[in-house]
């Protein structure tokens, strides 16, 4: 390797000019002055446009999160409702229902199916005995009354010599007297009882004679208006 | 600085250090105040934040439906809301001031809302209280809708919460297997209380999930704190049931039960190959929407938790097992005597009857008990309790219903050859009625006995047995020929001239089956009381079996007896299932085996 003062003393020999012009100078820095305004504008634009997006940007987020919970609301309503529907629908897929149907159109079970084959015509199965069963039963028995609603019948005999409706018109002595009334009152319990049951037997529910009754004080009668209520709770 | 500049300013050092005090002063109050939050119950404060904020909301998981073998539902549940009132807000107007708005608001929700007026208004006029219910348990959509109008009208203090609803929409269909759940605790949980509902309670409730968000002015911040664990639903139990057959057995046994004016019943119908139990009926039943009107003994499965003594139909067991013993053919002749002496005590028949000449046959077919004890002689040892054992006797059949009884078959130290002569025609011994179908169901199925199964695939029960279909084991109890004879000698019983129960025939069908009479044996005087259980077994099509079918009925007072009042039940049930399933008749020959030689 030529050392660099062999360089140089070999440079002026080549080219003298050549190496003058390729020296390096310092040049003076150039006043150059760029525009401005289409910087800060671009600056300016970048950062409102940036605050404005995200302005809407979250605007319009919260704008769909207001949607997401009214039609979250809504789809809760409309599968609540969904249900409610199926529930009826569920109501009158019961079979008892279904059943309670058939048998008011008419229809009834058969003892024992037929079988009709396609092919040749041929029924198996027995069609003398797959007659048609009675209609199926298809309400419980109501529940027999408890023993209080149901109270034995009284049957009194009305003392020898003595009408019924006799109220002590002062023809008898003191003692006959309270065995008619005792009596009389035995003969309007029974009376009320019968009352009682009518009022029973009839699911309508007929409040305005319940209500009579219970005017006229009948013991009983008001111990069966408080079972009634009972049982509609 | 050390210019005249600013005379007016003090020693620097002076107001440095002022400084340092006053700034050390509010730190230390700062530093105080941080340690007075985070060192003392940090926790509350925390959440004191949190709930300026946050919302937790509960994601309440579904319960599971209980499905029948074609999906359909036994048990379902329903998004239910209750309505709770504010008396105080609701007797309040706009300005203010009392009024008595409660009779206007009654008279809304007994017509809206399936309550009653009166005790509405009772509760709305409360003034003790700030909180009443008002309705429980209504439709989410019924409940919304009556609250909206309310509001409407401009009645305040109604608000609403969850409240799920179980529904039976078939009501009392296998009510008794299905169970029933209680009022909900406060947090809407389920109060399993019965049967399938509390067995399997685990499997169908689920687990709640939970969400975590910010909320403001009601509504959730987008981009907020948001956490959801989702909820887990319960998974669905499908059984083995078929709710229309279920539904028809029950009535049918209803009927039968009012017919003979009987105490209670039971009827089950079996998959004769496969062992799934189509129906498990139980009367009297119970409206699973309404448990609390029921008699609190109707509420159990009396098919699993009542044991009876089996009568008559206990000899095709006996019978069956000689055969299967080589002891017997269904062709041996027996000479029965009218009342056979025995070491304690004489056995009789059901019937007066002289010395007459019965086969083997002819003992089932005429259920003769005493020619029954003469085979079961031919026993040797404990024979008949191993095979009795076998049949699934005296253990659990482990299906998953709650409460079930085992049944008694003597220990082995208590089989006396007395015991042996009342066991083999259904006497000393006692079954629940499952256990019994699936005895004679081990001859409906060729002598092979398949555990009754009540769950499709398999699920776990609170005791931690695991249940269903796929746990289900089988063994063989009889070959395939005994089974096969014991099926041509049970046919003969429903023969109008060689049987004893011709109503129990299914027009068209061949028809295997068995008539029981048993007494019933009373717990208070320890004997028999004069009543009796009557059943009837058995199955079709005899020579290719689908279905077993076994009624019994407790304590008919119409003097009936197993032939006359189970056996028709058991013909409209077997007709009902062969036409369900459309099961063809197999048009063969029916046995004509001999009764008498």
């Amino acid at each position: 390797m030529p050392s660099p003062a062999t360089l140089r003393q070999r440079a002026p020999r080549l080219a003298g000019a050549a190496v003058e012009r390729a020296r390096l100078t310092v040049v003076p820095r150039a006043e150059t002055r760029a525009a401005r305004l289409p910087f800060v504008s671009l600056v300016t634009v970048l950062l409102l446009g940036g605050v404005v997006g995200l302005l809407l940007f979250n605007t319009s987020m919260q704008q769909s999160a207001f949607t997401a919970t009214s039609l979250e609301q809504r789809a809760a309503v409309l599968s609540a409702r969904q249900e409610s529907l199926g529930m009826k629908l569920e109501q009158l897929r019961d079979p008892q229902e279904v059943a309670r149907r058939a048998q008011q159109l008419g229809m009834r079970v058969p003892a024992a199916p037929l079988f009709l084959d396609l092919s040749d015509g041929s029924v198996a199965g027995d069609p003398a005995g797959a007659q048609v069963l009675a209609p199926v039963l298809l309400e419980a028995k109501a529940p027999p009354l408890p023993a209080e609603l149901a109270p034995a019948t009284r049957v009194v005999q009305p003392p020898e010599g003595t009408l019924s409706g006799d109220r002590g018109n002062g023809n008898g002595n003191g003692e006959g007297r309270a065995d008619d009334r005792a009596d009389d009152r035995g003969d309007r319990e029974g009376r009320g009882d019968g009352r009682g049951d009518a009022a029973r037997s009839d699911r309508g529910g007929r409040n305005g004679e319940a209500s009579s009754d219970r005017d006229r004080g009948g013991d009983r009668e008001r111990r069966d208006d408080r079972g009634r209520s009972g049982r509609d709770r | 600085m050390r210019t005249s500049r600013y005379p007016r300013r003090g020693a620097p050092h002076l107001r440095l250090r002022i400084g340092f005090v006053l700034i050390a002063m509010v730190l230390s109050v700062f530093g105080a105040r941080l340690v007075q939050l985070q060192g003392i119950d940090p926790g509350s404060y925390a959440a004191m934040a949190a709930a300026e904020s946050m919302q937790d909301v509960v994601l309440p998981a579904t319960r599971g439906d209980i499905l029948d073998r074609n999906g359909e539902p036994l048990a379902e549940s329903v998004d239910g809301l209750m309505v709770i009132a504010d008396p105080a807000l609701v007797n309040t107007d706009e300005a203010g001031n009392e009024v008595d708005r409660a009779p206007e608001l009654a008279k809304l929700l007994a017509t809206k809302l399936d309550v009653d007026y009166v005790t509405t208004l009772e509760r709305l006029r409360r003034t003790d209280t700030r909180f009443q219910y008002l309705a429980r348990a209504v439709p989410a959509a019924d409940a919304r809708a009556v609250v909206e109008r309310a509001r409407e009208l401009g009645f305040d203090g109604l608000t609403t919460q969850r409240d799920p609803i179980r529904v039976y929409p078939a009501g009392d269909v296998a009510a008794n297997v299905i169970g029933f759940l209680g009022t909900p605790l406060a947090d809407g949980t389920p109060q399993p209380l019965a049967g399938f509902e509390r067995t399997f309670d685990a499997e169908l409730s689920g687990t709640d999930g939970s969400a975590r968000y910010s909320v403001a002015a009601g509504q959730k911040i987008p981009l907020g704190e948001q956490t959801v664990v989702e909820a887990v639903d319960g998974r669905d139990l499908t059984t083995t049931l078929d709710r229309e057959l279920q539904w028809y057995v029950q009535r049918v046994l209803r009927q039968t039960v009012y017919g003979a004016n009987a105490d209670s019943g039971v009827a089950v119908v079996m998959d004769s190959r496969t062992g799934e139990v189509l129906s498990l009926a139980d009367f009297p039943t119970y409206d699973a929407n309404d448990p609390l009107e029921a008699d609190e003994a109707d509420l159990g499965s009396r098919a699993m938790s009542d044991v009876y003594e089996p009568g008559s139909v206990q000899k095709v067991l006996t019978l069956g097992a000689l055969v299967d013993a080589g002891r017997v053919t269904p062709r041996t002749r027996l000479t029965v005597p009218p009342s056979l002496q025995r070491q304690d005590r004489a056995i009789g028949d059901w019937f007066d009857h002289g010395t007459i000449n019965l086969t083997l046959a002819g003992v089932l077919a005429k259920s003769s008990n005493i020619g029954t004890v003469l085979a079961a002689d031919k026993f040797e040892g404990d024979e008949l309790r191993d095979y009795l054992t076998a049949f699934g006797l005296g253990e659990p059949t482990g299906v998953g219903v709650r409460g079930e009884s085992p049944g008694i078959v003597p220990a082995g130290s208590l089989w006396t050859s007395q015991t042996q002569d009342r066991v083999a025609f259904g006497q000393s011994v006692s079954v629940n009625a499952l256990q019994m179908a699936a005895a004679i169901n081990t001859v409906a199925n060729g002598g092979v006995r398949v555990d009754p199964s009540l769950v499709r695939g398999r699920a776990t029960a609170d005791s931690g047995e695991e249940v269903g279909t796929e746990t289900v084991t089988s063994r063989r109890v009889l070959s395939e020929d005994a089974a096969r004879k014991t099926m041509l000698m049970m046919e003969r019983v429903v023969d109008p001239e060689a049987g004893v129960a011709p109503g129990a025939q299914v027009p068209g069908y061949r028809v295997a089956g068995k008539t029981g009479t048993a007494q019933r044996a009373n717990a208070e005087c320890g004997c028999y009381d004069g009543t009796f259980t009557v059943s009837f077994a058995g199955f079709a099509p005899a020579d290719d079996p689908r279905f077993t079918v076994y009624v019994v009925v407790q304590n008919p007072r119409n003097g009936g007896g197993g032939g006359s009042v189970a056996g028709p039940a058991f013909s409209k049930i077997m007709g009902y299932a062969l036409r369900r399933y459309a099961v063809p008749p197999t048009s063969t020959k029916p046995s004509s085996l001999p009764v008498e030689w």
